[in-house]
This record gives C-alpha cells, structure tokens and sequence, in this order.
C-alpha cells in the first residue's frame, strides 16, 4: 500500500509537468476558444448590450435594436436598459432621429436624436418605463446609445 | 507547549547542493521550452524585442541553474518574481494608451469587451458562468490577443492550480512581486509577527465568500470594482462620476496600505496572506495539490524562525507538531532556504518521509519554474524592451 | 423545473386566480406554492450574502441552525407582511413607486448593515454571557434578536418573487385566501433554504466561525454602500 501511494505520488508529481505545459500551451495558442465556444459561454449583456433583436435597414446604414436587459442570476431587475446602435460609422449621416420600438409590440417606446460626428443624443420618452439616456458610445464599428429602462413586465 | 532551543553550535546546515553538470542536465527541459520566449521575439523582427527576449532566455536558465546549483530557491525566485510585477505596468500601460489612448477604461472600452482578464476574476465569476453561462467581467472570451483574453487565462489557471496549487502566488501571480519587493526593503520588521493577530489570516477567506455570493448577486465582478489594489498599476476605470472618484481613492488607498506600508513595516507579504481572496480560492487547490512542504520534526528545533518570517502566515505552532504548514502555504521556499536545522523541505505526498527531499524539489520545480520562466519571462522581455525603447527613442509607445 | 413552475402561474393573471370561492382553496395553497418554487432560487440568492455568514459565524449544530433558519425565514416574513400590509393599507403602488421603495429600502440596508457589523465584531460566544458588558451581554440575552432582525431587514428588501406573490395574493379574493396565497408562497421560497442548516455539519472547523464573521462585515459593506445610494443615489 506504502509503496502503491508512493508510485501514485510520484507519478502525479511527474505528469505536473506536461499538464501545465499544455494547459499554458493551449491557452496561448488560442486552443481554450474551443473550450469556451463548446460550453456556449457569453459575456454578460449587461457589457455586451444583448443579441440584435431587430435590424431596420436605411440604405447606407442599419439601425440594430439590442433586446432590453434585466439580467440578474435567476431573476429580472427592476431597472435595466436596452442598446440601439448604427453602423458602419464611416457610412452614417450627420443626424439620425428615429423612433424605436423597445419591446417589439409594433409601436415606438421613444424616439432618438444622434449629432453622428460629436456623439450627443438627446431622447424624448414614449412610454412611462422609459427613463433617461445613459450615453452614447463608439462601439467598434457601430455608434450605440444606451437608454435606461423601468421593467416593464413588474 | 513550544520550548525555544537554540540553534545548532555547527555551522549552519547545507543547502542540497547540486553538481554543475547536473544541474545543466536537469535544466535541459526548461531552457528548450523557455526558448519560445527568443523565437516569439525574432518573430517580431523589432531588434530591441529580440535583445530583450535573449536576455531573458539567458537570465531564467541562469537563475534555475543556479538554483539548482546552490539548493537555495526563494533567493533567485523572489527576484525574477518582483522583476515580473515591475515589468508588467511598463508593458501593460503603454499598451493601454497604444490601444484605447489612456489607461483608463472609459464606458466605451467596457462596452466592447476591452478590460483585460486577469485571474483574480475567477472566484467571482465561477457562479455565474456555471449556472447561467454567463461570463460577469467585461473582456474578451475567445482571441489570441496579447493581453488578458478569457480563454487563455482560464486554462492557464486551471492548469497552474491542478499542478502547483497555491504555487500560482509564489511563482506565476503578476502582482505578488510588489507586495514581496516592498516586504524585503527593511532588515527588520517594525510590527513583530507576535502583534500581529493570527486571525487575520482568515479574511482572505471571508473576503471570498462575501465577493462570490454579492458578486452572484450584483451579477457584477465586485472585487475588481472596490477592492482590487492592483488596479493601480494596470487598468482602471475613467473618474468620470462621483462614484468611479471613491473607486479609485479606495483602490489607491488599498495598494499604499496593503502593498506598500504594512508589508514594509511587517516584512510579510499582507496583502498576499491577509487580503487577497484569490489566494484563498488556491489554497483549496494546495489540499488537492500533489506537492507540500514538509518539517521534519527529527531536526525541527522549534527555534520558530519559520513562523516568525513565514511571508503569508503559512506557518504556526501547530504546523511544527503536525510537520506541515497550513493550507495557505504559497510554496515561495523561504522557510525552506532559511531554515538553521534544514529541517524544511519539499515533498511529494504519499511519499515516504524518508524519500529523496531534492527528487521532490526538482519535481516541483519543473511545473513552478516553467510558469514563471515563460509567462513571466514574455511578460519580463515585454517590459524590458518598452525599457530599451524609452532609452533609445525617449518613448515607451510603438 | 422552476421556469415550467413561473410559466403556469404568471400567466395567471390576478384576476384569473378565482379566489372568490372557497371550494378553490386548494387551488390557492397549490399556485401560492408553486409560484414560491419557482422564484425561491431568487429568495436563496437575495438572502444568501447574509445567512450564509451568519450560520458560519454561529458555529452551531445542524439541528440548532434549524431553529436559526427558522427565526430568519420567520423575520423575513415579519419584513414582507410589514411591506404588504403598508400597501394593502395605503395603496400597492407604494410597492413599485421608486420614489418611496428607494429611502425605505435604503434605511433597511443601512440598519441591515449596522446588525451585521455588530454580529462581525461584537457577538462573541455565550460562555462568558454573566461578564458580558453592553451590546454584547445584550445580544446574548436575547440570542432571537440577531437572526430575526436580520431576517426581517432581508424581508423589507422587496425582492422579485414577493412582489409577484403580492401581485398573485391581492387580486380579486378575500382577506383569508390572499394570506393563504402568500403563506404557502413563502413556504415555496423557503425550500430552498433546507441545506444552508447543514453548514453545521463544518462547525468543527473552528476557523470557519472567524470567516463567516469577516464574511459578514463584508457584507454589511456593501448594503451599507447600496443603502447610501439608494438614499443619496442622485448626487453620485
């Protein structure tokens, strides 16, 4: 038994080596997206914004509608956002003024105004859950704004 | 009860010195694999990348020759290990402004997944990410970017945790060299081990609970938002509320006490062994971790020099009669190179406590080493050519 | 589970719940309980950051933290009748009303942060209880206050799930059933609580008493930073 614990432990001493060279190897070859794209793991869309729900095209440009965002653990907050953004940047006009549709019912929730070249909005609420206009952003190849929501499902 | 003895009138105990040929031998393994640092570098073309590469190659097969030559570990580790924490802020911040034009991180560098990983993350966003695959921290999950990529930080800590355990603070942490370099200014500690309420060792602990359950909560990685000191010397978020202001007073005031003041009067690691909760997430891995380090109680002398020096509080009476230290041991080998009887050392659970202490310490030092040696040592010829850049075109950005 | 649980009974809207009739009282007990099921994962979540140290710090057996457990979820339902029956008297928009949810709930944060600093560095063991001076021998006198309070102050801080059951409890039936609703709802959520008492299966584990007491203060840092700006939240 002595000697069986002492060959385990031996053995494991040895195999430390290799494990942690492969595992340092694969993380910095890139291996660990393989890992991380098969256990389907997202950042938060409290950072991401959430997925594109609905995309309405302008010729040149595309106004991309994010879902609204309550996430918690289990359950939904009570106040959240929701992330509308244009794209391409080289391809959006000096001004967009557009109605937006938060909660896909078929009927606009408030209504945005993007100076494009200084990134200034301004927002005119709708809908009571719509609250305030958080910021607007440069976001990679998309100009974003994010407005803060009440939930309007509590 | 403890009975302090002097220690032996002889000289004092031998290190497990190593002959010269030996030691080269052994440190075959590591010099081929650290050679990737050199070959990544002459990958790059940059003249100064190339000098910087080659110097580390030679200084990581150098310091383990020797140490494998002088049977003293902690002496050659702890330089390499303050030389990663400096090197880091000289590389990672230029790269900052390189990249996003400041080293803050404004909303708009969150939003597109630009904060840097680093695995301080891990306790905190475990719970999320297994109950609702869900990643809480704004960086990037999948790339082989340079910097702080998710996937490459969770299995570069997956398999330093499985093989070295809590080695990971002594010998792979980015930051425990600030906290060991300012630990090791004075000769003497002006707060003696004694005033020091060993109770304190547990708030790592209940600083990890509190994050892990506030941060499942707040679906928000909250260490990193309040408590992180280091965020002093990589990345932090832009003061542009009231809010993000008392975040960076806390954080500021947090790297002066914790890392600078306390470890200077104390000559331990505090924020090391009394602060960081990361730290205690790894020591869980020492319990599962085929390596430990071991008193031999034959030679033990209970002189206690081990306790009172011990830099994380690793060591107590109660580790002397049980001829181990406690689990938040970060196998940093101080107390082994220290030792008057030589009565430390490593070993290989499940060993016999007759078996050869230096088979255990080479063995343990492979899988240590080779993390510090190769992501330290990228991070080290990272630093070290901004470094040579500064010198030579009076500018550390590309 | 728990989202085929939320899906039946949201979609029952107040109205739809027929409380009028007694012959629907099983109906009642059955929906109450499987709306708590469903949402208890939310309770646990809420309430975990603030039992969990508390039970670890105590250090007791598994069968004394039954009867903790059951003076915490007994105070919790304390905080959510006190709530309910505020808006059952004044009006139950007060529930979603933010501008008068946010102070009360700050001041609950607030206190419940005071309880657990005083629980981190003033409660010590009942040995010495005779020579206990202050707080302390106040505590000790009365070993109830701590997990109640806590559970109660937990209880004010209205969370999702009990502002669906007040939602579900308030509809269209009478006083009785609505209590009913509401009491077998909270002994849903309070399902989930069944392994936190088993945490004294550890107590051996002496350093784990100092650990949930520093878990606690921690803790308490935090409600007691939410509960500032919940209270002060515009001027940051």
């Amino acid at each position: 038994m002595e000697k069986l614990k002492a060959f385990f432990g031996y053995a494991m001493a040895v195999l430390a080596f290799p494990l942690i060279v492969v595992m340092i190897m694969a993380g910095v070859t890139g291996l660990g997206d393989v890992f991380v794209e098969a256990t389907g793991l997202q950042t938060a869309a409290k950072f991401t914004g959430g997925e594109v729900v609905r995309t309405v095209g302008h010729g040149a440009y595309e106004t991309r509608v994010h879902r609204m965002v309550f996430d918690a653990l289990f359950w939904e907050r009570s106040e959240g956002f929701i992330q509308v953004a244009w794209a391409p940047l080289d391809a959006l006009p000096a001004r967009i003024d557009e109605e937006i549709d938060a909660d896909g019912d078929g009927q606009a929730d408030f209504r945005v105004e993007v100076d494009t070249a200084n990134k200034e909005s301004t927002l005119t609420p709708y809908a009571s859950w719509v609250l305030d206009l958080e910021g607007t952003y440069r976001l990679n190849d998309t100009l974003a704004v994010r407005v803060r929501l009440r939930n309007p499902s509590r | 009860m403890t009975t302090e003895t002097q220690p032996s009138d002889q000289a004092k105990v031998q290190s497990p010195r190593m002959a010269v040929w030996k030691a080269l031998l052994l440190c075959l393994p590591i010099l081929l694999l650290s050679a990737l640092i050199p070959l990544l570098s002459l990958q790059s073309g940059d003249p100064l990348m190339i000098i910087s590469g080659l110097a580390v190659w030679i200084l990581v097969n150098v310091f383990f020759v020797l140490m494998l030559i002088t049977g003293k570990t902690h002496r050659y580790r702890s330089v390499l290990f303050i030389m990663i924490a400096i090197a880091l802020p000289l590389d990672f911040i230029p790269w900052m402004f390189e990249t996003y034009g400041s080293m803050l991180l404004t909303d708009e560098t969150i939003y597109s997944g630009g904060a840097s990983f680093c695995p301080l993350t891990m306790p905190m966003v475990i719970v999320p990410a297994l109950v609702k695959r869900v990643v809480i921290f704004p960086g990037t999950l999948v790339g082989t970017g340079t910097h702080g990529i998710f996937s490459m930080m969770a299995l570069l800590w997956l398999g330093v945790s499985l093989s070295i355990g809590r080695g990971w603070c002594s010998w792979g942490c980015f930051y425990g060299g600030w906290d060991e370099f300012f630990s090791r200014l004075r000769k003497k500690p002006l707060i003696k081990h004694k005033q020091i309420d060993r109770r304190w060792i547990y708030l790592p602990f209940g600083i990890l609970l509190a994050i892990v359950l506030i941060s499942a909560l707040t679906y928000e990685p909250v260490y990193c938002a309040w408590l992180c000191p280091f965020k002093l010397v990589t990345e932090f978020q832009a003061p542009a509320t009231t809010l993000a202001i008392i975040q960076i007073a806390i954080f500021i005031l947090l790297f002066i006490g914790l890392v600078i003041v306390l470890p200077l009067l104390t000559r331990r690691r505090i924020q090391c062994g009394l602060f960081c909760p990361f730290g205690a997430m790894q020591s869980f891995f020492n319990k599962i971790n085929i390596f430990g380090v071991r008193i031999d109680p034959e030679k033990c002398s209970r002189c206690e020099k081990c306790i009172r020096e011990c830099p994380t509080f690793s060591l107590n009476e109660a580790s002397l009669d049980s001829g181990k230290p406690l689990m938040t041991c970060t196998r940093c080998a101080h107390c082994i190179d220290n030792c008057p009887q030589g009565a430390i050392t490593y070993r290989i659970k499940g060993t016999s406590l007759k078996a050869s202490p230096t088979v255990a310490r080479v063995l343990y030092l492979y899988p240590a080493y080779f993390l510090m040696a190769f992501i330290g040592g990228a991070t080290i010829m990272n630093g070290l050519q901004r470094l040579l850049m500064l010198i030579t075109t009076g500018s550390m950005l590309h | 589970m728990t989202r085929l649980c939320s899906d039946v009974i949201l979609r029952a809207k107040p109205g739809r719940l027929r409380l009028g009739t007694a012959g629907k009282g099983g109906e009642v007990i059955l929906q109450g309980f499987l709306l708590g099921l469903a949402s208890g994962t939310t309770c646990l979540a809420y309430c975990a950051p603030v039992l969990v140290p508390f039970l670890l710090g105590e250090g007791q057996r598994v069968r004394q933290n039954w009867a903790v457990l059951g003076k915490f979820l007994g105070g919790r339902l304390g905080g959510y009748l006190l709530f309910g029956l505020i808006a059952w008297a004044v009006n139950r928009l007060i529930l979603e009303d933010s501008g008068v949810r946010a102070p009360v709930l700050g001041v609950a944060y607030i206190a419940l942060a005071a309880l657990l600093i005083v629980y981190g560095v003033v409660r010590t063991p009942t040995a010495c209880a005779g020579e206990l001076k202050g707080a302390r021998a106040w505590l000790n006198r009365w070993p109830a206050l701590l997990p109640v309070g806590l559970g109660f102050l937990t209880g004010l801080n209205v969370c999702p799930p009990f502002l669906m059951a007040f939602a579900g409890a308030t509809g269209t039936g009478t006083l009785w059933q609505s209590l009913l609703f509401f009491g077998t709802f909270f002994l849903g959520t309070s399902f989930y609580f069944i392994p936190l008492p088993f945490l004294g299966a550890f107590r051996h584990v002496q350093p784990l008493r100092t650990i949930g007491k520093f878990a606690a203060v921690i803790v308490a840092l935090y409600y007691l930073f939410a509960g500032v700006l919940l209270l002060v939240g515009d001027v940051l």
